[in-house]
C-alpha cells in the first residue's frame, strides 16, 4: 500500500497536461484523465461481492459485460452518504498487469465537467504528512480558483500494481447485520 | 429419431428417462399452489418423456407418461396454475415413476399403474403412431463453386501469397490434417504392419497431398509425396513388406512435408511473405527410393502405376466440377473419356520428376482444381447417386464465426428469459401468448444446445499427437513404451481441447521421462520391459475425465517431501498425508532443473500445468503407488461458456450454485440440525452428518433465515466432501452464460464468475469447491487463497 510514492509523484508535471473529467466527492473536486474514461452511467443496482474490502461495491452488468465497481468515497475513507440522483458510475478503462485492458467502474457523487489543463495549471502533489492517499495522486490543479486533485486512476484500481483485490477475513459476527 | 428400437429399451434409454425424472423432481420442488411457476419446464419435460416413450417404451412407462400428459393438458387448458391437489398428484406420480424406472433398470416386475390413473387413459394404453418427424426432403444440391483459375505457368519455391492466398490457405489446412493422418497411420502400422486400411489411408493421404502440391506448382513437394505414395503403393500391393526402414522413411518424408507446410502457414500469416522456401528433400528422396528398390519394381514403372492410380479417384470429382461450367445436373454416367484425359495429364505432370513448367498446359487450372479438392468434393459427387440424401457433408468454418455465434446464442437465451420473466408479460393472461412463449423457450433451448454442440470436437486429434510424442520420446531415451489410447471419441469444447494440448504434452512427457524406468530396471523389478502409458478420456459426472496412467516407478513421497522441505515449501513437521505430499509437485518453485534430473518425480513445470487446467475450471488428482505407477486424473467441464445453475436467494442477494455440484436440496425439518462442540453445526442427510454452512451469515448478507428450520438446505459436494448450505429460498434452475468477473477478482475464490439474470442483474456463481473446503470449526473466518489440489 505505501510503497513507491515517488513513482506516482513525478517531479515535473509536464506529462500531465491534457483533458480531465472532473467530479465531486463531498466538497472536494477531483479529476481523472479523459483518456481513461470510457463512459458515464447512472447509478444502477450493484451485485455485492461478499467478503471484499468495503470500497469494493460489487459488480454490475454493463451491456452484457460484468465489471467491478468501486466506491471512491469508501476508498478515500470519507463518510458514507445516501445516494441521490446525481450519483454516477464513471467507467474507466485501465491497463491490466498482464497487458490486457479492463473496464472498471467508480462511484462518484456527481460528475462536473471536462477541463483542459496546461502543464502550468498543475502542481506536484503536496506532502500531506505521509497520508497513504498521496500515492493515488498525480498532482493538484488550480482552475478558476478551485483546486482539483488529479487522480491516478490506474493506480487506484491496480492497488500497488497487482490489480487483485484479496478477500478480507472478518469473523462472521462482525459482518452479520 | 427412429421410432423403433426393437423389443426393449436400452440402458441408455433408461438412463435418459432417469435423468428427465430427476429434472422433473427439481422442477416439482419449485411448484407453488395457485402459481404457474415451473409449469412450462414441466411441460417441456413431459414432452421429452413423450418422445422417449415413443421409442418403444415399456408399457408402464408409456401409460405413466400419458397420465402425466392428461394432467398437464388439463392444467394448461384450464387454470394455468397448479392446485395443491395436483401438486400432490404430481409428487405421487414422481414417486411411482421413479420406482418404475428402478424396476426397469433391475429387470424386475414394475409397479402397476394406480387404478384412478388408468381410468384417465380410457382406452387401450398402447402407443399411438409417432408420425412426428418429417423426414428432411433433402434435395440433391450440387453446388458447384469452381471458379475458373488462371493458369500460371511458373514453377518456383517462391509462393505468390497474394495471388494464391485462398488456395494456399486451403492447401495448408488440408495438408496439416493429411500429415496428421499420415503420422497416426504410421504409428498404427508399427503395431499392425499388415493393416490394409491403414496402408490405404496413408497412401491416399500422400496422394491427396501430391494433388494439392501439384496444383500449386510445388514441384519438389509433389515429387516427395509422389515417391512416398509409390512406396506405399508397393506395400499395398504386397510387393514390399513394412519394415523399420520404410516406416522411418515415411516419417522422415512426412516431417519434411510438415516443415514445408508450416513454412507456408507462416508466410500466410505474414512472416516473410514471398521469401524462397527450401526444404531439403533430396536425401529423403534417396532414402525413399532406396527403400523402394529392395524387391520393388523400378521407380519408373511404379510411377506409371501411380499415375494410373492417381487418375482413379479423380473422375467423381470431375462429375461434381465439370457441371460447374455446364448446366447444374449432369448424370454421373457422363464423364466418359473427355474429362478424364485432361485430368490425368496434370497429375502426371506432378508425377513425372521433371521441371513442371514445360508441361503445364492450358487445361491445368480447372481440372487440377478438381483434383485438389477431390477429397472434399467426393461426398458431394456421390450425393446424386444416392438419390439425394445430404448426409455426411462437412463444412470448414472459421472458429471466430463459430464463437461469435455461440456468444450470440448465449445473449439470445438471456434476452428470451428477460421477455418470459418480464412482469408485464407475465401479467398478460393469454393462453396464446403462453403457447408462443413456450415455443420460443423450446426453440431457444434447442438452438443453444445445437450451437454448443458445434463447439464440441472429439479429443481424438489431441490424443493422436501424443502417439507421436511417446514414440519419439521412447526412441530418444531407449525406453520401450506402449501408448494405449481410450475414448478418443469423447467430445468436448474445442477451446478446452486447444488449451489442453500443452498440459497434456507436459504430463505425457513427464510420464515417459520420469515415470517409466528403462527396460533393464523394469525387468529387474519384475515388470515387463515394455512400459505402458494409458491415456483415456470419458464422460463422468457431467464433465470430462482425462486420465494419464503409467506403470512406472511411481512418486517417491520421501524424496518429494525432502525436496519440499529443503526448498522451504513445507515445514519439516507438517505431518502431511500421502496425497498432500503428492500434490506438492504442483507448487510453484518445486520445479527446478535439479528436481528434474535428481528427483524421480515430475517437477517439470507442474505448477504451470495445474494453472492451465484450473484456468479451464478443471482439477487434477494424483494417485501413485511407489514402484507401481502413477495416475493423473484431470477433471474438466464439458464447456466453458455455460453452466446449469441453481438460483438461490440469500437475504436480498441471489447466487448461483452450479447444478453439477448439487447433490440434493430439501427443506429443513426440526431436529435435523445438531451442534458439535458448540461451534460447528451439522445436518443429518440420509443418516450422515454433514457440516452445515449458513450462507447468509458467511456471505454477510442480511439473511431472513435466522432459524435454520426456516431455510432450505442445498447439499453440495466437491470431490469426496459434502456440505449443506443453508439458503433462504430456491428461486429456480437455469442455464447461465458464465461471465468473468475480470482481473479485479482474480484471486478471490468465493465466486467462480458472474451471470446476467433475466432481469439484467448480475448473480455471482459460487465456487463450491471453496465452500466445501472451508474448515468446519472456523469456517466463517478463513478463506484459503488457493483452490484445487493445493494443500
Amino acid at each position: 500500500m505505501n510503497t513507491s510514492t515517488a513513482a506516482s509523484a513525478p517531479s515535473s508535471t509536464h506529462g500531465l497536461a491534457g483533458r480531465y473529467l472532473t467530479f465531486s466527492l463531498g466538497r472536494d473536486s477531483y479529476g481523472v484523465p479523459v483518456l481513461n474514461v470510457r463512459e458515464i452511467i447512472r447509478l444502477c443496482p450493484i451485485t455485492p461481492v461478499p467478503r471484499m474490502p468495503a470500497y469494493v461495491k460489487g459488480v454490475i452488468n454493463l451491456r452484457g459485460t460484468v465489471i467491478a465497481v468501486l466506491d471512491l468515497r469508501a476508498k478515500f475513507e470519507m463518510p458514507t452518504v445516501a445516494t441521490g440522483d446525481r450519483n454516477c458510475i464513471i467507467v474507466v478503462q485501465i491497463q491490466g498487469v498482464g497487458g490486457g485492458k479492463t473496464l472498471m467502474g467508480a462511484i462518484v457523487d456527481a460528475v462536473e465537467e471536462v477541463v483542459n489543463l496546461a502543464a502550468g495549471d498543475i502542481e506536484p502533489t503536496p506532502d500531506f504528512g505521509g497520508s497513504p492517499d498521496v500515492q493515488y495522486m498525480l498532482g493538484v490543479a488550480t482552475i478558476r480558483g478551485g483546486v482539483k486533485t488529479l487522480l491516478n486512476i490506474e493506480k487506484i484500481f491496480q492497488e500497488d500494481g497487482s490489480l487483485v483485490l484479496t478477500p478480507v477475513s472478518k469473523p462472521a459476527s462482525s459482518i452479520e447485520a | 429419431m427412429s421410432s423403433s428400437l426393437g423389443e426393449s429399451w436400452t440402458t441408455e434409454n433408461i438412463d435418459s428417462a432417469v435423468a428427465l425424472i430427476s429434472q422433473m423432481a427439481e422442477e416439482l420442488a419449485f411448484v407453488v399452489p395457485d402459481r404457474d411457476s415451473g409449469l412450462l419446464a414441466i411441460n417441456a419435460l413431459t414432452m421429452d418423456l413423450e418422445q422417449l416413450a415413443e421409442l418403444d417404451g415399456p408399457t408402464g412407462f408409456v401409460a405413466g407418461v400419458k397420465v402425466l400428459r392428461v394432467w398437464i393438458d388439463a392444467i394448461l387448458d384450464g387454470p394455468v396454475s397448479f392446485s395443491a391437489d395436483m401438486i400432490e398428484k404430481l409428487g405421487n406420480w414422481h414417486g411411482w415413476m421413479s420406482s418404475l424406472l428402478v424396476a426397469l433398470d433391475q429387470d424386475v416386475a414394475t409397479p402397476p399403474l394406480p387404478a384412478d390413473w388408468s381410468a384417465l387413459l380410457g382406452g387401450a394404453p398402447q402407443a399411438q403412431a409417432t408420425a412426428s418427424q418429417g423426414s428432411p426432403s433433402a434435395s440433391a444440391v450440387v453446388a458447384p463453386v469452381a471458379q475458373p483459375e488462371e493458369a500460371r505457368p511458373a514453377a518456383s519455391f517462391v509462393l505468390d501469397i497474394n495471388a494464391d492466398q485462398e488456395l494456399l490457405r486451403e492447401f495448408f489446412s488440408e495438408s496439416v490434417e493429411l500429415l496428421q493422418d499420415i503420422e497416426q497411420g504410421v504409428l498404427v502400422l508399427e503395431e499392425k504392419p499388415g493393416d490394409k486400411n491403414t496402408i490405404n489411408s496413408i497412401f491416399r493421404a500422400f496422394h491427396t497431398f501430391k494433388g494439392g502440391a501439384g496444383f500449386l506448382h510445388l514441384a519438389a513437394l509433389g515429387e516427395l509425396a509422389h515417391e512416398l505414395e509409390t512406396l506405399l503403393d508397393a506395400v499395398r500391393k504386397g510387393e514390399l513388406s513394412i519394415n523399420r526402414e520404410i516406416i522411418d522413411s515415411i516419417l522422415a518424408g512426412g516431417d519434411a512435408l510438415k516443415l514445408f507446410t508450416r513454412e507456408i502457414g507462416d508466410q500466410l500469416d505474414g512472416v516473410n511473405p514471398g521469401a524462397p522456401i527450401s526444404v531439403p528433400t533430396q536425401h529423403i528422396l534417396k532414402r525413399v527410393r532406396a527403400a523402394l528398390r529392395g524387391e520393388a519394381p523400378a521407380p519408373a514403372s511404379s510411377a506409371a502405376v501411380a499415375v494410373a492410380k492417381a487418375a482413379e479417384p479423380v473422375p467423381p470429382a470431375v462429375v461434381a466440377k465439370v457441371p460447374a461450367a455446364a448446366p447444374a445436373t449432369v448424370p454421373p454416367a457422363v464423364p466418359a473419356c473427355a474429362p478424364v484425359v485432361p485430368v490425368a495429364a496434370p497429375v502426371s505432370v506432378v508425377a513425372a520428376p521433371q521441371p513442371v513448367a514445360a508441361l503445364v498446359q492450358v487445361p491445368v487450372a480447372k481440372p487440377a482444381a478438381a483434383a485438389e479438392s477431390a477429397s472434399a468434393a467426393e461426398p458431394t459427387a456421390k450425393a446424386p447417386r444416392e438419390g439425394g440424401s445430404s448426409t455426411g457433408g462437412f463444412v470448414k468454418l472459421d472458429t471466430e464465426k463459430l464463437d461469435s455465434l455461440v456468444n450470440l446464442v448465449g445473449e439470445l437465451v438471456i434476452a428470451q428469459s428477460m421477455v418470459v420473466q418480464n412482469p408485464d408479460v407475465q401479467s398478460i393472461n393469454s393462453l396464446q401468448l403462453l403457447r408462443c412463449l413456450r415455443q420460443l423457450s423450446r426453440v431457444t433451448t434447442e438452438l443453444q444446445r445445437n450451437a454448443m454442440s458445434l463447439r464440441m470436437v472429439p479429443i481424438r486429434n489431441l490424443f493422436q499427437k501424443m502417439g507421436r510424442l511417446v514414440r519419439d520420446l521412447g526412441v530418444s531415451q531407449n525406453k520401450q513404451v506402449h501408448l494405449v489410447l481410450e475414448g478418443e471419441d469423447t467430445e468436448l469444447d474445442r477451446n478446452i481441447v486447444e488449451k489442453m494440448g500443452d498440459p497434456l504434452i507436459h504430463m505425457i512427457r513427464n510420464s515417459v521421462d520420469h515415470g517409466l524406468e528403462g527396460p533393464d530396471e523394469r525387468v529387474a523389478n519384475g515388470k515387463p520391459a515394455m512400459g505402458t502409458v494409458r491415456l483415456s478420456a470419458s464422460h463422468q459426472r457431467g464433465g470430462i475425465v482425462i486420465r494419464i496412467q503409467d506403470d512406472g516407478r511411481g512418486l517417491n513421497t520421501d524424496r518429494i517431501l525432502a525436496k519440499a522441505i529443503e526448498r522451504g515449501l513445507v515445514r519439516p513437521n507438517a505431518g502431511l498425508s500421502e496425497s498432500e505430499i503428492h500434490s506438492l509437485i504442483f507448487l510453484p518453485g518445486f520445479s527446478t532443473a535439479e528436481a528434474v534430473t535428481d528427483l524421480s518425480g515430475r517437477g517439470v513445470g507442474m505448477d504451470v500445468v495445474l494453472g492451465n487446467i484450473e484456468s479451464l475450471r478443471g482439477k487434477v488428482e494424483i494417485e501413485s503407488v511407489f514402484g507401481k505407477g502413477t495416475t493423473f486424473t484431470i477433471l474438466l467441464p464439458l464447456t466453458l461458456a455455460i453452466i446449469d445453475g441453481l438460483l438461490v436467494a440469500v437475504g436480498e442477494d441471489r447466487y448461483i450454485i452450479p447444478t453439477l455440484s448439487v447433490r440434493e436440496s430439501f427443506r429443513l425439518r426440526p431436529g435435523m440440525v445438531s451442534t458439535v462442540h458448540e461451534r460447528g453445526e451439522m445436518v443429518t442427510v440420509r443418516g450422515k452428518q454433514t457440516p452445515l454452512l449458513r450462507l447468509g451469515r458467511f456471505l454477510g448478507s442480511t439473511s431472513k433465515t435466522t432459524q435454520a428450520e426456516d431455510g432450505i438446505i442445498v447439499v453440495v459436494e466437491s470431490g469426496d466432501t459434502a456440505r449443506g448450505l443453508l439458503v433462504d429460498e430456491l428461486i429456480g434452475k437455469q442455464e447461465v452464460v458464465i461471465k468473468s468477473l475480470g482481473p479485479a477478482f482474480e484471486r478471490q475464490n468465493l465466486a467462480a464468475g458472474g451471470a446476467v439474470l433475466g432481469d439484467g442483474w448480475v448473480a455471482l456463481i459460487l465456487d463450491v469447491d471453496t465452500l466445501v473446503k472451508l474448515p468446519i470449526e472456523n469456517r466463517a473466518s478463513v478463506i484459503h487463497s488457493q483452490t484445487g489440489t493445493h494443500s
